[in-house]
């Protein structure tokens, strides 16, 4: 038992008041005080206290060595805010790929010459087709008024004597599946009167795709980012486990259990996981506010439809508790390794 | 209180620390542990705290055979057993208040509730104005009364003290042994690893003499409190 610490003691100068200690006096050491009658009310109670204690002396400990704390704040933060950013710009262009899901159509470009009653007869018998939702006709007029307003070319347009674009008619599919558009293309190609047919269908799926592949960075860039904020409170709770080793030995040596010891380091793990993510955040918010006046600008071209998204309340509630998680759980690594030594 | 039954202790690497030790110590009865040093006392009191596994034998505290405690038990039958250190074990980064209440706050005790116990801890032995003190401001004396006042905070039955006075001289240490005896009054058990024959020889209690680890001499002198048999219960249980 005699270990560890070294003592500065040394016989003193002092020399205490013969009747300082006082025999007379009701001693603290009468055995089986009342603390061995306590109610069930009393021990939760002192069990908050604890977990209360751990929460407020963790965080004290953090102020206690500011620059310390900054920085393992800022590494989480960092680490945090790569995800953060991939996810609202795949948010942003997710939209995209709802509202081109939406343009999922066939156009059947039609011959110039063809009659008003042939278009009748087409649109009809597209109509009685169980694959389509929907016939829209756009008459060449409308076609070049659409092609000005939508290339910004209005006056070139205006200055042609007769107009090159063909009327249309637009089917669109009951379903986005990729058959169904083909068939409903190899159904009407061969009609008289149409001249041209495109599908829109490929380039969709192809957005789509690439929306997936998107997600999935940053599924992993969450996961491996997750992995080293592990890491790095796991290491942070590792060198205040070393730094307070003497406290640790001397706190098993009167009777804490492992829970009493462990508890102030995942409070410290989880404090740093929580903070850094909030820091996180201030910074997302940050770099948001920066990129909001030009991503607004560009989106605005596209049409009205499309707003720029910014980072979500339930997305911000996952940074903060993924943050805490992530704090608690490297924290508990290292704490788990340390306390085969603790007894 | 504490029986130990042909108890043996071999470190690894093959240094036998204890050979077939055996001895009762009574509820309320106080008693020294002497013999030079590498005799095997400490790993006499490691073993009662279960720091060290034994390798042969039994010990019973109340009872219990605490070698056969699961590990999630060692936590509590250490609160029942107040120990007092040759270096006293302070945490230097608190005051000597935080310092006593540290057990008292291991065991989740109501905040009003421990700071009336630590005050009438440090009351006792004497230290109750310098509460607010870091220990490392304290003389060597001052600082093992703290460390006392530590070990008897939470009213354990048992108190085991490791060279307690191995660092202080004869007076200081004269007046930690006074303090021992009071607490054994009001009927706590004591064992007390001292090489200090002199002073120990003084107070009249049981001496246990360990030798290379064996128990040679269980001397029971008449104790100026009690008539001191080797079965005798403590007079104040």
């Amino acid at each position: 038992m005699d270990s560890g610490v070294k003592n500065s003691a040394r016989p003193g100068p002092d020399r205490p008041n013969p009747s300082r200690p006082n025999p007379s006096r009701p001693g603290p050491s009468r055995p089986g005080g009342a603390k061995r009658g306590r109610s069930l009310g009393q021990k939760l109670k002192g069990l908050l206290g604890l977990h209360r204690d751990g929460a407020v002396d963790s965080l004290r400990r953090m102020r206690a060595q500011p620059l310390n704390t900054i920085m393992s704040l800022m590494v989480v933060a960092i680490a945090l805010l790569l995800p953060a950013l991939l996810y609202v710009g795949g948010k942003n262009m997710a939209q995209f790929g709802e509202s081109l899901a939406d343009t999922n159509r066939i156009n059947f470009y039609l011959q110039t010459d063809i009659s008003p009653t042939q278009i009748e007869l087409l649109q009809t018998s597209m109509r009685d087709n169980t694959l389509v939702e929907r016939v829209e006709f756009i008459s060449a007029n409308q076609a070049a008024a659409d092609f000005a307003i939508w290339s910004g070319l209005g006056n070139i347009v205006e200055s042609l004597d007769n107009n090159p674009l063909p009327a249309s008619l637009v089917i669109h599919p009951v379903d986005t599946r990729a058959d169904t558009a083909v068939q409903i293309r190899d159904a009407f190609a061969n009609e008289d009167g149409v001249r041209q047919v495109t599908l829109d269908q490929a380039w969709v799926e192809r957005l789509e795709s690439l929306l997936q592949l998107v997600d999935r960075i940053v599924l992993a860039l969450i996961l491996v980012l997750s992995m080293a904020v592990l890491f790095i409170t796991g290491n942070a709770i590792r060198t205040h486990i070393a730094s307070r080793e003497a406290e640790i030995r001397v706190m098993s040596l009167i009777g804490a259990t492992r829970a009493f010891i462990a508890r102030p380091f995942l409070y410290s793990g989880a404090w740093q996981g929580l903070l850094g993510a909030a820091l996180a955040w201030i910074f997302v918010q940050l770099l948001l506010l920066l990129f909001r006046g030009p991503a607004q600008t560009l989106l605005a071209f596209y049409g009205e439809q499309y707003q720029f998204i910014g980072l979500d309340m339930r997305a911000s509630l996952i940074l903060l508790a993924g943050g805490l998680a992530l704090g608690w759980a490297g924290a508990w690594l290292s704490v788990s390794r340390h306390m085969n030594r603790w007894h | 209180m504490i029986r130990f039954d042909e108890v043996s202790k071999q470190y690894p690497g093959g240094h036998q620390a204890l050979k077939q030790v055996s001895f009762e110590l009574n509820k309320g009865e106080m008693a020294f542990l002497t013999g030079r040093s590498g005799a095997g006392k400490s790993t006499l009191l490691k073993l009662i705290m279960r720091t060290e596994e034994l390798n042969q034998g039994q010990i019973l505290v109340g009872n219990r055979n605490i070698h056969r405690m699961a590990a999630s038990e060692i936590p509590f039958h250490r609160r029942r057993i107040g120990v007092v250190f040759q270096d006293h074990q302070l945490l230097f980064d608190r005051t000597v208040f935080d310092n006593v209440m540290l057990p008292l706050r291991i065991e989740g005790y109501d905040k009003h509730e421990a700071a009336r116990r630590v005050r009438a801890a440090l009351d006792k032995v004497g230290l109750l104005n310098k509460e607010k003190l870091n220990p490392v401001t304290l003389s060597g004396g001052e600082q093992q009364r703290v460390g006392i006042a530590r070990a008897v905070v939470n009213r354990p039955q048992i108190l085991l003290a490791d060279e307690p006075t191995g660092n202080l001289d004869p007076d200081l240490a004269a007046e930690i042994m006074l303090l021992f005896e009071q607490f054994n009054q009001i009927g706590v058990s004591m064992l007390i690893a001292s090489h200090d024959l002199s002073l120990i020889t003084r107070l009249k209690h049981r001496i246990l003499t360990l030798d290379h680890g064996s128990l040679i001499k269980d001397e029971l002198q008449p104790s100026k409190q009690e008539p001191a048999s080797r079965n005798s219960h403590g007079a104040n249980v």
